[in-house]
């Protein structure tokens, strides 16, 4: 256990959030698009993220206690939940009774996803930048 | 930290007279009786080396991407006081040799 | 030859410990929006302890690689026998805010957790260091 496996852990939180963010921002932004190029309204993504066990680098004796994991997105999927029709019979995607299908996106719980995403990033940088500060004492005992 | 730091600064008295002839630092390695100066000297020294060896490693572990960082700092710590108290000891042994040497027998 | 006392070789183990800890703490940290994730814990105490039995059980430690240890072990594995005894004590724990997607990581504790196993790591390591400077003074008499 040492400080690359702390980087590479923090690191990997680092590319979890970031994941988030563009999920969230790439909802935001697409809250009113009615057609894309599958078909249909665009449904927001959302991230599916697992904890993984790291690689065991100590041998046998890290399968004795409880690992530390790192977090990786292991998918991510298009919420199937159907979209707010709204009746707008003059609108370009009307469907032939006149409603339009909006995408399921709610932006209060995107905005909310955002700062959580952003809090959880700050906080992964900043385990680094701890980690920064051990390694440089670490270095100081050689002077 | 405790006398026996000092105690490697001077041999034991004691063992001297077990010997038949005055130490030299070129006795290392050769039996001069059991628990000599010399075989303490010898002991003191592969102790000494082998702690250079264990900061070698440690150094190239780190230098190959691996390793704990506050570990090898404590490796080369150790080797470099370990060192130098060596080297202080030589010194010692040398002057008293020359110290002997010069005496009118 | 007792130059490097036990004090240091306590100094070293909970140089390792509190790496260890980091990488716990670390992995909370980059799991707190994994769902159903139940943090990790590591208690210090009892992971010094273990390291000091694992210690005193091989009898002398080790340092010299022409001392070969119990299994003929490589040089400086001495200290990361603490690493490995901590690293045997890691254990989950109930979380302390449980919320609807089952994450029981609360991140304001361990945030806190990490800034002060970063004091004490660096405290640790500026009296190894010192111990270590006060050595190199005395044995270079007073030089540097």
């Amino acid at each position: 256990m040492d400080f690359l496996t702390a980087l590479r852990i923090s690191g990997a939180g680092l590319g979890v959030e970031r994941t988030r963010v563009n999920l969230a921002t790439s909802n935001l932004a697409n809250a009113e698009t009615t057609r894309t190029a599958e078909g249909g309204a665009y449904k927001r993504l959302d991230p599916v993220i697992q904890a993984v066990p790291f690689p065991a680098e100590l041998g046998e004796a890290q399968s004795l206690g409880s690992p530390p994991m790192k977090a990786e997105i292991a998918a991510i999927v298009a919420d199937q939940t159907p979209g707010r029709k709204v009746y707008s019979p003059g609108h370009p995607d009307a469907d032939p009774e006149g409603f339009v299908v909006f995408p399921n996106v709610n932006p209060v719980h995107e905005v909310v996803n955002l700062m959580s995403a952003s809090r959880s990033y700050e906080a992964n940088a900043t385990a680094i930048d701890t980690l920064k500060t051990m390694a440089q004492r670490g270095l100081d005992i050689a002077r | 930290m405790s006398i026996e730091r000092t105690q490697m600064l001077s041999p034991p008295v004691g063992n001297i007279g077990t010997e038949h002839r005055a130490p030299t630092p070129t006795d290392e390695g050769k039996n001069v009786g059991p628990g000599s100066f010399a075989e303490t000297l010898g002991n003191a020294l592969q102790k000494v080396d082998g702690m250079q060896m264990d900061a070698d490693a440690q150094a190239e572990k780190v230098a190959l991407g691996g390793g704990n960082l506050h570990e090898m700092s404590l490796a080369l710590e150790k080797a470099d006081v370990s060192m130098r108290l060596a080297m202080k000891v030589r010194n010692k042994l040398i002057d008293a040799y020359q110290e002997i040497m010069r005496m009118n027998v | 030859m007792k130059i490097f006392d036990t004090t240091l070789t306590r100094l070293e183990e909970a140089l390792d410990v509190r790496l260890v800890q980091h990488n716990v703490l670390a992995g909370n940290v980059a799991n707190a929006d994994t769902p159903g994730y139940r943090p990790k814990a590591l208690d210090f105490s009892q992971a010094m302890a273990a390291a000091e039995q694992m210690f005193a059980g091989e009898g002398m430690a080790s340092t010299s690689a022409r001392h070969l240890g119990p299994a003929g072990e490589e040089p400086g594995a001495a200290s990361s026998r603490a690493s490995t005894a901590a690293t045997q004590l890691i254990r989950e724990t109930p979380g302390t805010s449980p919320s609807i997607d089952g994450n029981e990581v609360d991140l304001d504790r361990t945030m806190a957790g990490l800034a002060e196993n970063s004091l004490q790591y660096g405290a640790s390591a500026r009296a190894a260091g010192k111990k270590l400077a006060i050595l190199r003074y005395v044995v270079s008499d007073g030089g540097s």
